[in-house]
């Protein structure tokens, strides 16, 4: 199938097409850049480029970089979880509601809102939480209490939950965009509950969406760094453990090497969620056609 | 999101007129902090941020209007969708890697400097890419373009056809078309675009650590120099200014442009 249409002089097209192309080369050449410099056995830096593979067998000698992907890994489990049906509910109440104004405002402001800043203001919400939470078991005697708001897991899953809700309620809203309503009403007129409208109706044609918001939590999850940072207390996660070394020691060749797998991973599983939603949406565009007009 | 995103962030206001203490702060009200914000070089330094995320912003539309354009106005229906996924891709990578990794490049022994010498444009390599506010706009507009253009092209995704068919059929010129349909309709995504670079290239510490070098300071490393520094009033006020100043901007945008027709494609 050609992507262009046709009433242009073909070497605009080419030349718009080149800039498009450009531009993404160029929001991509930092990462090629490292994929590059990870096979170069004499490591960053170096006059010359000795290709090998052997910065990707030392990998997973490196303990430090294994424990930090380990944390970061326990993150994103966590998380999962828990985000996902925040933004299918969120999805579903913006659908229904009359105030969409409000809800878009409180779910995707935290995009507008700058990493350091949103950090900066739960480390101190936090703070102040176990302050009051440590007043309140000292009064009661219930101690379990005190140390809830103690940065750790649970104070890093709640900034990742901020952080990543939006991206989940956006990518749920454009696949429940090419759900009809009608369906559910007709399914709980035929008496059936609304839970298992929803299960058997609606989320089998939702479940790209859903199954791409995993995808996108996780990834997500791997890349954040700042909120993490301030918020996750003692532990390392992947980019704490890559940005001290830039900043202080320059990354090792096994971090470029590491770097180079996450990226690359994150870049396959994006690409096999475009290529199967591409799939999926030409087969329901096909079958559209085939209703709308049977007899060509 | 009530109380792990908007009251934090209210909150600040409360926390920034606190007194600071040793290694916290205590109840009180105090206008040090902001103070100590508005009568130092904090201030400039916060003022010079905001110059090169406005160049930034003005950068990126011009990079990314043309190819929001593009895309809605030539690429087929079926594969408008498609091709702008192309633009996610750079964000699965993690932000730091895709910042450091432009310190090679940009720096004066580094690719762009090698390949413009190899093209014979410069004689002497140009040190001016990395470590200066030049290399703080660069970073920004590598970061933050594609959010440019998604917006953009959200709401150039709303103007139905027949609209650039009627004008076509009128004879209008392209300048015509771009600047009484194409700009006015994408004025909503063209702000909230521009809003979204210009807070997160005063607010991100990020990329003036890795890119600006020593001089380059912005909102967001004052505000994280401030809690290393256990100066959290002054943090909380560095932060309520943010936030105000990003409520303020999409205050005006949804009053003009009405923001959540953005979202009409997709919801």
């Amino acid at each position: 199938m050609s992507l262009r249409d046709d009433f242009q002089p073909r070497w605009k097209l080419t030349l718009k097409w080149g800039w498009l192309s450009f531009a993404v080369f160029i929001l991509m050449a930092p990462v090629f850049y490292t994929m590059y410099i990870s096979f170069n056995e004499l490591g960053f830096g170096a006059k010359y480029y000795i290709f090998t593979f052997q910065w990707y067998e030392s990998v997973f000698s490196d303990k430090q970089l294994i424990g930090s992907l380990g944390w970061t890994m326990l993150l994103a489990i966590i998380t999962l979880p828990i985000v996902i049906p925040f933004g299918l509910l969120s999805a579903k109440l913006y659908k229904q509601s009359q105030h969409k104004v409000g809800i878009v405002f409180v779910l995707l402001s935290p995009l507008f809102v700058p990493a350091d800043i949103l950090g900066s203001a739960l480390l101190v919400f936090f703070k102040n939480l176990n302050k009051f939470f440590t007043l309140i078991s000292e009064y009661t005697g219930i101690y379990a209490l005190e140390s809830w708001f103690d940065l750790g897991i649970m104070t890093a899953v709640i900034g990742l939950i901020v952080y990543t809700l939006p991206y989940v309620f956006v990518v749920i809203m454009i696949t429940m965009a090419r759900y009809k309503v009608e369906q559910t009403e007709a399914a709980r007129d035929l008496g059936a509950s609304a839970w298992r409208a929803f299960w058997e109706i609606e989320f089998p044609q939702i479940r790209a969406g859903v199954f791409s918001a995993c995808a996108f939590v996780v990834i997500l999850t791997f890349n954040e760094y700042t909120r993490t940072s301030l918020l996750k207390g003692g532990f390392d996660t992947f980019t704490s453990v890559l940005i001290s070394q830039m900043l202080n020691t320059g990354m090792s060749e096994e971090s470029y090497a590491m770097a180079s797998i996450v990226s690359l991973v994150a870049i396959i599983i994006v690409s096999i969620i475009l290529i199967v939603t591409a799939i999926k949406t030409e087969e329901l565009e096909k079958i559209t056609r085939v209703v709308k007009e049977p007899n060509k | 999101m009530i109380i792990f995103f908007v009251l934090p962030l209210l909150l600040t206001v409360v926390w920034s007129v606190f007194e600071r203490t040793m290694f916290w702060m205590e109840p009180g009200f105090t206008l040090f902090s902001y103070e100590n914000f508005f009568f130092s070089s904090r201030l400039e330094n916060f003022l010079s941020s905001m110059f090169h995320s406005s160049i930034s912003v003005i950068c990126a539309f011009f990079i990314g209007f043309p190819i929001a354009i593009f895309i809605r106005r030539r690429v087929k229906k079926v594969a408008q969708h498609r091709v702008m996924l192309l633009f996610i891709l750079p964000f699965m990578v993690s932000e730091i890697i895709r910042i450091f990794a432009l310190r090679p490049i940009l720096s004066r022994n580094g690719v762009l400097n090698s390949l413009l010498m190899d093209f014979n444009f410069i004689d002497t390599p140009i040190s001016a890419f990395v470590f200066t506010p030049t290399g703080v706009v660069i970073g920004e507009i590598v970061s933050f373009l594609p959010f440019m253009i998604f917006s953009t092209f959200l709401a150039l995704e709303a103007i139905p056809n027949y609209i650039f068919e009627v004008c076509a059929d009128l004879g209008v010129n392209r300048r015509r078309m771009f600047k009484d349909i194409l700009l006015p309709l994408a004025a909503p995504g063209l702000f909230a675009g521009s809003v979204f670079i210009f807070v997160n290239g005063i607010g991100i510490a990020l990329i003036p650590t890795i890119l600006g070098g020593p001089g380059s300071v912005n909102a967001g490393l004052i505000a994280t120099q401030a809690i290393i520094a256990l100066d959290f009033p002054l943090a909380m006020a560095v932060s309520a200014i943010m936030m105000f100043t990003l409520m303020g901007l999409l205050y005006i945008g949804h009053r003009l442009f009405n923001l959540t027709k953005l979202l009409e494609p997709i919801s």
